[in-house]
């Protein structure tokens, strides 16, 4: 659905309803601030008022993120972010969770949760801002930066193949694998709100440019184009193109079929539970 | 008066069937009446390895383990070499074997106990049928045992259907015939062991573990998250049906880490969480640990404890975590760390924990170990319940919410997500009032204080711990050391070396005052502990809560300890 003819019909909740109003830490021309901007607009879209959406994150830049936002939140230790959403929407399956952090905390210290959370198919987004390198210890290789990229901390690059975080949800079976850029936040708030409706774990890569130690991702807004083609089901087909692709290609790249996580009302009591533990008294007769 | 108790050892290879002989004997006489327990002795092997179960059957409740093993009845020899050290065996015991399986081996022969040989091998049953329906020496041993204790047969059969009724009809019988067998081969030998009538009362039959899962039921958990790990694995698969049919959730996760931090979440959603597991998995929880700490979110984190450090020995016993538990996390993460005192009291501890968890808003501990999780019984059905914990969740209308307000109360409110207007972040970082990260000192020491304080209120009235008995002669001690530490004093009582058995289920905030009340009139104080370093009694020392003079009776695990262990050791420290 096109944002802007959703705004003129007159939406209940606008982006401004989700702004906390607190100062966000991030450098100037940091490409989350056009995350933080789609989000809200994507759940003011959405309909979700505020105290119904819980935002989960791990450590870094992006991880601030639920700081700059009027709804829940939780702002946990490094990696661990999609752990953490995956219990909270297991036990209140009645919240909107929205997961979110960096490529370091989501793909290197996260990396095992990224691929058991993609297996679980729980009903949440991730939104990964990824800028391809560590921002907040200024300026380490992460595992999608590029092999040659070249640091204080490795000189000449890690040498390296960088992660391929789509064709990796797609392998691990994510069931809906999108890739935005936070230079467009209404294609972003698009895929965000698509996501969101997913019926499972909606993955969402948004290449999100570092100004501060990356300044030549500012190209990026050069290389992003609006053709990514969705692949259906065919894990095999998606992941080929994932691989082939420079990951420059924006859009909804798959949707698949992944288990559904059922949610079953009581159907016994504590006492009937405990009455096993009895034993009856002996029969001496 | 006759005989009142039993303490027997099923022995043999990994497959043997020891394990089910054991369990056949002890729910044979749970259902006469008789009180009893059951541990399990096994190497690393998953199959293959030795095993063995030790039993004990008694006309009273008993928990600790013997000094001696009464009986040893061998369905196979082999691998004896790597436990018969681990039990202890004299002259006055009595060896059951079959000579088909070999000669008796030295390691057991040295003990000089009285030898008794039958044949598990029914002349009966052809030898086409053994080897297509395997030996049953196992059901037989059982049968023969609850022979000589005197159980009628029709406690057998019942144990039997509650055991194997699954099994097909056709096993089910060769079975049957076995436990006829063994009946019979009871009234060949030149023994008698015949029990006393059990002294009536309403008993339980439950291990540590699954008394542990329920307390965590009754105290409102219906989320858990958790990675399988020896001796924690039981608890959870216990835990697993059963929390779901009461509408929670049981999460595999993929690690100890994604564990704890699904409990975190879930908890954060307003639900009560749980994880289970033991050294290694809480090593890996620590930093989470803080996290709860720090954003203020309940949680309860059972461990039940093995030998270490590192992977140690993951199914036997120590207590050699209280540091971890207590400690463990950087920065300053006070927590509230738990010990049951018995067998049934993990039902108890467990549900307590949940309540202060949600009471007070922080990660709860509680330190179980594998020689109290892996006992299960018939034991004195538990009666108490903990006075209940709620987690507070109403905010102060008219007022902007600030989640961790510094106030007189350091128990802010909590309100769940989905709560309107009190939208509030969670945050690890140290923050202000309202939850926002800062870095500003004196926001650090006001958080700090608040989470201080919030542990210093807890009153724990009553459930501090236990004490028994006014003796001049103290034990301080926790969980699985309970029972051989009150066996112990129960015989110096007797002979009048007057001892009292102090029990601490609240280790961490430690209750100084209860403690001191504990000790008073006391001339000798004796800290029982299973690890080398003599953690708990560190730990006394440094909140200044025993005499200068208190003496160190630690020692690492595996083995359980034992009251004539305990009663040298009392002799030896004073010479």
């Amino acid at each position: 659905m096109n944002l802007a003819v959703a705004e003129a019909q007159g939406c209940a909740l606008k982006a401004k309803d989700f702004s906390s109003g607190a100062h966000p830490i991030w450098c100037p021309g940091c490409g989350d601030f056009g995350v933080l901007a789609a989000l809200e607009r994507a759940l003011a879209l959405l309909g979700r008022p505020p105290h119904e959406v819980v935002l989960v994150s791990g450590i870094g830049c992006s991880s601030r993120l639920p700081g700059y936002m009027n709804c829940y939140g939780f702002h946990g230790v490094h990696g661990r972010a999609l752990a953490t959403a995956t219990g909270l929407k297991l036990a209140r399956p009645d919240l909107e969770v929205i997961a979110l952090g960096g490529d370091g905390d989501g793909f290197s210290i996260g990396g095992n949760h990224f691929i058991h959370t993609c297996r679980r198919n729980v009903d949440m987004l991730y939104i990964v801002m990824d800028n391809r390198v560590y921002g907040m210890t200024k300026g380490q290789p992460s595992p999608t930066t590029e092999s040659d990229w070249d640091s204080e901390l490795i000189p000449g690059g890690s040498r390296l193949p960088p992660f391929n975080p789509v064709a990796m949800a797609v392998t691990a079976g994510a069931t809906f694998v999108a890739r935005g850029y936070s230079g467009d936040p209404q294609g972003l708030a698009e895929l965000i709100v698509a996501g969101s409706k997913w019926p499972g774990f909606a993955f969402v890569e948004v290449l999100s440019p570092c100004v501060t130690f990356r300044p030549e991702e500012f190209e990026w807004k050069r290389k992003v184009r609006h053709d990514g083609v969705l692949v259906e089901n065919d894990r095999g087909a998606a992941v080929s193109a994932a691989l082939s692709d420079d990951g420059f290609s924006l859009g909804i790249l798959f949707r698949g079929k992944g288990p559904r996580v059922d949610h079953q009302p009581p159907t016994t009591t504590l006492a009937a539970i405990e009455e096993q533990f009895l034993l009856p008294s002996p029969d001496m007769a | 008066m006759g005989r009142t108790s039993l303490s027997v050892v099923f022995a043999g290879s990994g497959g043997s069937g020891a394990m089910t002989a054991g369990q056949l004997f002890l729910q044979a006489a749970a259902a006469a009446g008789y009180y009893g327990i059951m541990t399990q002795l096994f190497g690393a092997q998953v199959r293959g390895g030795e095993s063995a179960a030790l039993v004990q059957v008694s006309t009273e409740p008993v928990e600790s383990p013997p000094d001696r093993y009464e009986l040893f009845v061998a369905i196979d020899w082999e691998k004896i070499d790597q436990f018969a050290p681990e039990i202890p065996l004299d002259d006055g015991s009595i060896v059951i074997c079959d000579p088909a399986a070999g000669q008796v081996p030295a390691a057991i022969a040295k003990s000089k106990a009285r030898v008794l040989t039958v044949s598990f091998d029914d002349p009966a049953v052809t030898r086409l049928e053994r080897a297509l329906r395997g030996r049953r020496a196992n059901v037989c041993a059982a049968a023969l045992v609850a022979t000589l204790i005197g159980l009628p047969s029709r406690h057998l059969d019942s144990a039997l259907i509650k055991l194997l009724g699954k099994k097909s009809a056709e096993v089910f019988e060769a079975n049957k015939r076995a436990l006829k067998y063994g009946a019979q081969l009871a009234k060949t030998l030149p023994v008698t062991l015949a029990l006393d009538d059990a002294a009536p009362g309403e008993r339980w039959f439950i291990s540590g573990n699954r008394a542990a899962a329920l307390g965590a039921l009754r105290g409102g958990v219906r989320f858990v998250g958790c990675y399988p790990i020896t001796p924690a694995t039981d608890l959870v698969e216990w835990l697993a049906p059963h929390i779901r049919e009461l509408g929670g959730n049981l999460v595999l996760a993929e690690d100890e880490l994604a564990a704890i931090n699904m409990v975190l979440g879930a908890s954060y959603g307003g639900i009560p969480a749980m994880t289970v597991t033991a050294g290694p998995g809480l090593s890996l929880m620590t930093e989470a640990i803080g996290l709860g700490v720090a954003a203020e979110i309940p949680a309860v984190i059972i461990d039940v404890m093995r030998a270490g450090p590192s992977t140690g020995i993951a199914s036997k016993t120590e207590q050699s975590d209280l540091n971890i538990a207590i400690y463990g996390s950087h920065g300053d993460a006070p927590r509230i760390v738990l010990a049951p005192t018995s067998i049934g009291d993990c039902a108890y501890t467990t549900e307590w924990a949940v309540g202060l968890a949600e009471t007070i808003q922080t990660p709860v501990l509680v330190l179980s170990d594998q020689a109290m999780g892996q006992a299960s019984g018939a034991i004195p059905a538990p009666t108490r319940r903990p006075s209940p914990g709620k987690r507070r969740t109403e905010t102060k209308a008219g007022e902007p919410f600030k989640r961790y307000a510094i106030g007189s109360d350091p128990i802010t409110p909590m309100p769940r997500p989905g709560t309107e207007g009190c939208e509030w972040v969670a945050e690890g970082l140290t923050h202000n009032e309202a939850g926002l990260p800062v870095s500003a000192a004196a926001a650090h020491a006001a958080q700090i204080n608040k989470r201080a304080k919030k542990l210093a209120q807890i009153d724990p009235g009553a459930d501090w711990g236990e004490c028994w008995g006014d003796g001049d002669t103290a034990i301080i001690t926790f969980g699985s050391g309970v029972a051989p530490a009150r066996e112990a004093a129960i015989r110096r009582n007797k002979a009048g070396q007057a001892t009292r058995v102090i029990a601490l289920r609240l280790l961490s905030p430690l209750p100084r005052k209860a403690l001191r009340d504990a000790l008073e009139g006391t001339r000798r104080v004796v800290v029982l502990e299973q690890n080398h370093t003599g953690q708990l009694l560190q730990y006394l020392r440094a909140n200044d809560a025993v005499p200068a003079s208190t003496e160190s009776m630690a020692r690492p695990g595996p083995l359980p300890f034992r009251p004539a262990e305990i009663l040298s050791r009392l002799i030896e420290e004073r010479a």
